[in-house]
């Protein structure tokens, strides 16, 4: 009971600061992000083994170094708004810009994104999230 | 991203294939290469009629002989502009 109380006022806060902080910085955003999702898409019991998992996702720098390459792949002005929940084809990439961006990314992380995943990719959160998994599976092979 | 059609994964799968051939070249041949695939591939996918597959099919084999050139051929001059007919 008392974990479950703890948690909640967390929540709590961080939804407030995101409100607040609004669009500052790439990283303020995604930390941010990451425990809103984690809150909006899992029920409240289930909340600590969710969180655990959410917060393994993409490391901020991830997210920022993606956001980076998107922005610069998509001659994006620097008053563009530009979160992780972005979709590309929002900011008005077709698929040729996002096989210009997969593979800005592969260069970026010196990775090799197959070529069906590559094609789910539509955020930069997804993005991100790939990069890791595929970082990971680099590391452990 | 809506769903792709089997052609259009052809298309983005050669458009991959190009960039990465690229990156095999000098810096200099890279920027052209790219430049010059890029604008061929949003110019097509601008002018040629979507249901026109025999065309855009056309289209991928000879984009596919041009990608295979270029791997093996150490210059980008036999990457040359053809003309394009039809359309």
């Amino acid at each position: 009971m008392a974990t479950i109380s703890a948690t909640s006022v967390r929540f709590g806060s961080s939804l407030k600061l995101s409100s607040r902080t609004g669009q500052v910085t790439g990283r303020s955003i995604t930390s941010v992000k990451f425990v809103s999702v984690g809150w909006a898409k899992n029920g409240f019991p289930s909340l600590r083994s969710s969180s655990f998992r959410v917060s393994c996702a993409a490391k901020p720098e991830t997210v920022q170094k993606v956001c980076e390459i998107v922005r610069k792949q998509l001659v994006l002005s620097p008053e563009t708004e530009l979160t992780p929940e972005s979709k590309f084809s929002a900011l008005g990439a077709d698929s040729l810009d996002t096989v210009e961006i997969v593979m800005g990314l592969e260069e970026e992380f010196d990775i090799s994104v197959e070529e069906d995943n590559s094609q789910n990719i539509t955020t930069v959160q997804e993005a991100a999230d790939l990069i890791e998994s595929i970082i990971q599976k680099k590391g452990e092979a | 991203m809506k769903k792709l059609t089997g052609l259009q994964k052809q298309v983005l799968g050669l458009y991959r294939g190009f960039l990465r051939a690229a990156r095999s070249k000098g810096p200099e041949d890279r920027k052209k290469i790219e430049s010059y695939v890029s604008s061929e591939f949003r110019n097509n996918a601008k002018n040629v009629e979507r249901k026109n597959f025999i065309y855009i099919e056309y289209l991928l084999r000879r984009g596919t002989k041009q990608l295979d050139q270029l791997k093996t051929v150490e210059t980008v001059s036999t990457f040359t502009v053809p003309s394009r007919s039809g359309n």
